[in-house]
């Protein structure tokens, strides 16, 4: 389903460039959770901004179902990101003015004009309260994300990226801001959704998520040292594991 | 439709979003209370400009004045009676008004009107005082002074005829306080023509414990402009100090048709005060007398006055007054009139006098809005001026709001991050604080319209109050505006232009922030917390 193949990415950092990836390449198939791990600078969250085209890369593509990101315009690159791919950060970056209800509308608000809105609203309403049953947030809907935990913020970010049932789950770090007893709260949670067929990529610097995944790779000094390490789950029958092109 | 519901949940949560409102409110007031005094001082300029004059005027252009007025009159009703009503002659000099009982002098405008004809082609009607609450009684021909007394019911009251006319009026009148007023105000009964500033109320007649009646020599009427003779309050009434039919004095010069004085010593001519006229404009009630047309003529020579060779020189008048039916067009009135002058005056010619012909040659038709075009395009540029700098001044407005979004999209770098993330495109963004900008300028618009339509609303009382905290800051003084009161209202169209400005100058405002806005990086808006 999603396939990078060679991506450089550098960074202009004072006078001189700062390579960032060089040459990284990535595969992850439907149905898979695929971690990357490694260092603080590794390159981790620069590799998940361009597999959810956040960012462009310098070299590299970055193939969705067989189409290249970067080939795309801007609008399907937004569409894609829209409805393709949902991401969920280290910091759950949600809207503080926002409801959490609000919060898990937003995308469905983001592709919908004041009419067409109108229109789909019921429904939205409907999927963005079963996302927050879901996750356990239904009593939690009217309040503002700064009257929630870190856990609880986190899974609203969780419900967010879910809401346009996106085919492919970026997480950056998602238990990075986490105590540990949360974290695992928020990776069980994953697991789950990843069980009902939910792909995801997870970038992570704790070699101990790997646990939760089918596979993981470690990315060091912007290219893969580790590739295709079998992760803590087993990869169920007929997944296609794909190795990860050096 | 993210746009729409950010920016309007923006609009309530953001403290500082009620610092560009604020800023916008005020500008608006601001602008809204400048355009509604001066539309309005440039409105009551017009109006009463109109009502001083008839529509049409054929103005001598020489104190002089010019022949054939009558003939031009009787010519014009028979050749346009679908377009001209009626015609009535003016003749303006200039004097020395006097009231003999105080020996107090003034210069003044005397205007020779005949009165039924000069109310029934202007509102002079409507400023008349003594007219009011006592409909018909104020004439300018010969009288004598009216002297309260007691009357058969042992009461103060006034000659019969004055008292039915006084019944008359509280018959018509439609408005109970109007009448409960008048008979709070204390009827006066100064034994002398001058009552003493000690005294004072609006019906201020002589009076004794003799019977109701008339007194004294029979003189011609004058109405004389009410801030020529009496002291404005500051409730905007005036304080009467001369008794109604108390006698003044008039001096004036005749001069000879082609403007000499003729050798002989100005005219004195004693009258008799029946109303004062409230005109609205400062200049023309502080300088004007109004006497019988037929009276002045005569005493100023203009009228026949018999030549050498045995014939008489033709009667002569300043203006004719052309009043218009119902309906017809102004301006293609006057080219008509003005055409039909033309054509009058050509047929003239064979007979006409020399002086006589240099006098219609003179003579020209105009509209009202002809006659105070000069005053009324001052006032107009002045409104223009005015409203132009209190914008640009508002232009800040526009500045703030730039500065104010600019802070708030430095400070939503990450919401703009996020949204970015979620399929937002940089149009959107941009598209939402510009839809923010508008919300902000649509509430200050909004809050900006009611302040200042307050403001204009009691802009009197505000500055009653403010005169009586320190009347340095009476700052509406009818001296320099011409008019009594501030104009106090508000079109609906200027706060709707008002506020419509108002609202695209914030979005204006935006544009810059809005930009930068739609150019943030998110994956640099989203490393961090």
């Amino acid at each position: 389903m999603l396939r990078a193949r060679g991506l450089h990415k550098s960074y202009i950092m004072g006078r001189a460039p700062l390579r960032v990836l060089r040459g990284t390449s990535l595969q992850a198939a439907r149905g898979e959770f695929v971690v990357v791990t490694g260092a603080s600078g590794s390159g981790k969250s620069t590799l998940l901004h361009l597999l959810g085209a956040l960012d462009i890369p310098d070299r590299g593509t970055v193939e969705f179902n067989g189409r290249n990101l970067f080939d795309l315009g801007d609008h399907a690159r937004r569409l894609y990101r829209n409805r393709d791919v949902g991401f969920i950060f280290q910091f759950y970056h949600l809207l503080p003015e926002c409801t959490v209800l609000e919060n898990v509308l937003m995308p469905r608000l983001v592709t919908h004009s004041f009419w067409a809105w109108r229109r789909i609203r019921r429904n939205a309403r409907r999927d963005a309260e079963e996302l927050l049953e879901r996750v356990g947030l239904t009593e939690r809907a009217k309040h503002r994300p700064s009257e929630l935990s870190g856990g609880e913020r986190q899974r609203v970010a969780i419900a967010r990226a879910l809401v346009n049932r996106p085919k492919l789950l970026l997480a950056d770090e998602p238990t990075g801001n986490l105590d540990e007893e949360v974290g695992e709260d928020i990776l069980r949670l994953l697991t789950e959704l990843n069980e009902a067929g939910q792909t995801i990529v997870m970038i992570t610097h704790d070699a101990k998520v790997a646990s939760h995944a089918h596979r993981y790779v470690r990315l060091s000094e912007g290219v893969i040292r580790e590739a295709s390490s079998p992760g803590g789950r087993p990869i169920p029958a007929g997944l296609a594991t794909r190795e990860v092109i050096p | 439709m993210y746009k729409w519901f950010l920016a309007f949940r923006y609009l309530y949560t953001k403290l500082i979003a009620l610092f560009g409102v604020a800023s916008v409110m005020l500008c608006v007031a601001m602008v809204l209370v400048v355009l509604s005094v001066m539309g309005g001082f440039l409105d009551t300029v017009r109006a009463r400009s109109k009502g001083l004059h008839s529509e049409i005027v054929l103005e001598g252009g020489t104190l002089q004045g010019f022949p054939y007025y009558e003939e031009f009159g009787e010519y014009l009703e028979g050749q346009l009676p679908g377009t001209v009503e009626l015609t009535t002659p003016v003749i303006y000099s200039y004097g020395i008004f006097r009231v003999p009982a105080t020996t107090w002098t003034k210069a003044a405008r005397i205007l020779g009107i005949r009165l039924d004809g000069y109310v029934a082609v202007n509102d002079f009607e409507n400023g008349l005082h003594y007219e009011r609450y006592y409909p018909g009684t104020t004439r300018l021909g010969l009288q004598s002074m009216p002297v309260a007394g007691i009357g058969e019911s042992n009461v103060l009251q006034l000659p019969p005829d004055l008292e039915a006319a006084n019944d008359k009026w509280r018959r018509q009148e439609t408005d109970p306080e109007a009448i409960a007023s008048f008979d709070q105000s204390p009827f006066q009964h100064a034994p002398y023509p001058y009552v003493t500033p000690a005294i004072l109320g609006e019906r201020v007649y002589a009076a004794d414990l003799g019977p109701p009646r008339y007194e004294g020599p029979e003189h011609y009427g004058v109405i004389v402009g009410c801030d020529l003779l009496n002291e404005r309050r500051e409730d905007g009434n005036f304080n009467r100090y001369l008794a109604r039919g108390a006698e003044v004095a008039l001096m004036a010069g005749p001069l000879s048709r082609i403007g000499t004085t003729r050798g002989e010593p100005p005219i004195l001519v004693p009258l008799r005060y029946v109303d004062d006229s409230r005109t609205g404009i400062f200049e023309i009630d502080s300088f004007c007398v109004y006497a019988d047309f037929d009276m002045l003529q005569h005493k100023l020579a203009m009228d026949p006055q018999p030549l050498v060779d045995g014939g008489f020189t033709k009667a002569r008048a300043n203006q004719l007054l052309i009043g218009l039916k119902e309906g017809v067009d102004l301006n293609t009135s006057r080219d008509r009139i003005r055409g039909a002058w033309l054509t009058f005056c050509a047929s003239l010619l064979p007979e006409v006098s020399d002086v006589d012909a240099r006098a219609i040659s003179l003579a020209e038709v105009y509209t009202w809005e002809d006659l105070q075009r000069p005053f009324i395009a001052a006032v107009e540029k002045e409104k223009v001026l005015v409203t132009f700098l209190f914008t640009l001044i508002s232009m800040v407005a526009i500045v703030l709001v730039g500065c104010i979004f600019y802070m708030i999209v430095e400070k939503k770098t990450r919401d703009i991050g996020i949204l970015k993330s979620i399929g937002a495109s940089g149009r959107g963004v941009a598209g939402l604080f510009i839809i923010y900008a508008g919300a902000v300028g649509l509430v200050g618009s909004i809050l900006g319209t009611i302040l200042g339509s307050m403001v204009v609303w009691n802009i009197n009382d505000i500055q009653d109050l403010l005169a009586s905290l320190n009347p340095q800051l009476r700052v509406w003084s009818p001296d320099v505006y011409s008019f009594d009161m501030i104009p106090n209202v508000v079109k609906q169209v200027d706060a709707i232009w008002v506020a419509s400005v108002a609202v695209l100058s914030s979005m204006i405002g935006s544009l810059i922030p809005a930009r930068i806005a739609s150019r943030v990086w998110p994956v640099g808006a989203l490393r961090y917390e």
